[in-house]
């Protein structure tokens, strides 16, 4: 069964995307020019854009038919934007838990995700003056604490070096498999997205 | 004492003498707002000269349409300023401030005149004044509060976006800056009432000073229009806020800002 499939979509007649099927488990890269549309994907995707034209079916229901809410605690987005609240890293997890009404991890689960995220730094060390990389790990480490189902990233090697990235990419695949989740990813990293992805989907070509 | 001493026209010409300070100062900071002062200035003379006109005759024929019609246009100026003060606004949120600025205000004018003045709301001498105070005050108020609210909105647009891609509702997010904008808009309000009586005599109790009311009963009134004020503010700005962050996003929880 498909965990995601996309049909005849097209956002406000002027992005056009082509049919795609994608499986339960599987690792997607979304490729394209900027500007092409692969963040208004994610964001169709994640019901957080209104779905006008087409269909996107998640589980084989239409996510139209899905409490917005229930989906996206589902099919989580860590977005380019990546915000950390003032305080520890603790307390961030904390916040966002709070904030989705769900049961905060054990430190314990704490660390092993920020391991996952290649962050070394103690669960009691303050966010504040994180660089930009770090933040977006960090970002990233909260994202899986939420255990998608499906997992959509914007960019989530942009503010890293290429050693770095890799061995971001090569923990979340193994995470990704070991949960059996799902991710979409959004990549300008050619060599990362050669490296890692399983099914390539190119954005902005083949408009009808 | 009855009445306050009344100023003649060729003494009262002199108090603009004073303004020629207030341009020597701007020239020397070389701050270029000497024709504002001057257009300032006279538009301040005019429009209290025709609002000392209009109220000597409506005091001279108290009819309650003339109330009616000086109350309805208080609210309508004050509603007008901060909607096009705050330009951005959808439809339904300018509606509801609309709204909230006419129910608190209207509200808490008919409190003050008909149970604590115990006047009738149509007798011109109380209800225009204190409405003047009391809805300025709201106005006042909602601009700050919707400005902040606002402006909150828009400069943490990423903490927005990471929490409603992370599935949090969109009423939890919003609620907060909701909150810290109301307590934005009320501490001014608040901060006068603590300094009041000691750094400043209110404008309202010096006015009634000058008229001969004794200070007890000019008291009375300050604590009173302060009470208001205070009322009239938080009501009105938790009404604009509390009711038009809810036009924010849609039934499928998507935000439209």
């Amino acid at each position: 069964m498909h965990i995601l499939s996309i049909k005849s979509l097209n956002f406000k007649n002027k992005i056009f995307y082509k049919d795609v099927n994608i499986e339960k488990g599987q690792i997607v890269f979304l490729r394209g020019a900027s500007g092409s549309g692969k963040s208004t994907l994610l964001r169709l995707i994640n019901a957080t854009l209104p779905l006008e034209e087409g269909t996107i079916l998640y589980n084989n229901k239409d996510i139209r038919e899905i409490d917005t809410i229930t989906l996206r605690r589902e099919i989580i987005l860590a977005g380019q934007s990546v915000y950390l609240f003032p305080g520890t890293i603790k307390d961030n997890f904390k916040r966002y838990h709070e904030y989705r009404e769900s049961q905060v991890p054990s430190d314990e689960v704490i660390r092993s995700l920020l391991d996952t995220s290649c962050i070394d730094f103690d669960i009691d060390t303050v966010c504040n003056n994180f660089s930009g990389g770090e933040r977006q790990r960090v970002f990233i480490s909260i994202a899986l604490s939420f255990k998608p189902r499906v997992l959509l990233l914007d960019e989530p090697t942009s503010a890293l070096d290429n050693a770095t990235a890799d061995r971001l990419m090569s923990n979340l695949v193994t995470h990704c498999k070991q949960n059996y989740m799902t991710m979409i990813i959004v990549s300008h990293d050619q060599t990362i997205t050669e490296k890692y992805a399983e099914v390539t989907i190119d954005i902005g070509e083949g408009v009808k | 004492m009855s009445g306050a001493a009344s100023i003649s026209l060729v003494r009262f010409i002199i108090i603009y003498l004073l303004l020629l300070i207030v341009i020597a100062i701007m020239k020397k900071s070389k701050i270029n707002q000497t024709k504002l002062l001057l257009v300032a200035s006279i538009r301040m003379t005019l429009q209290l000269i025709i609002a000392g006109f209009i109220l000597t005759y409506i005091f001279e024929h108290p009819h309650p349409v003339f109330t009616v019609l000086y109350l309805a246009s208080m609210i309508t100026f004050a509603i007008h300023r901060v909607l096009s003060r705050n330009k951005e606004l959808n439809t339904s949120f300018k509606i509801v401030i609309g709204f909230s600025l006419a129910f608190s205000g209207l509200g808490i004018v008919a409190y003050f005149v008909m149970a604590v003045v115990n006047q009738s709301i149509f007798y011109p001498q109380y209800t225009i004044p204190l409405s003047g105070m009391i809805i300025g005050n709201a106005m006042t108020g909602v601009n700050l509060g919707v400005k902040t609210f606002l402006e909150s909105i828009s400069a943490e647009k990423p903490r927005i976006e990471a929490l409603i891609n992370f599935g949090a509702k969109p009423k939890d997010i919003l609620l907060p800056f909701v909150n810290q904008s109301l307590e934005t808009a009320l501490l001014p309000t608040l901060n006068n009432m603590v300094g009041m009586g000691i750094v400043s005599l209110p404008g309202m109790m010096t006015g009634q000073i000058l008229s001969g009311t004794i200070p007890t009963t000019a008291i009375l009134y300050q604590i009173s229009i302060m009470i208001a004020i205070c009322t009239v503010v938080c009501l009105s700005v938790f009404g604009s806020l509390y009711l038009g962050y809810r036009t924010l996003y849609n039934e499928r929880n998507q935000f439209l800002f």
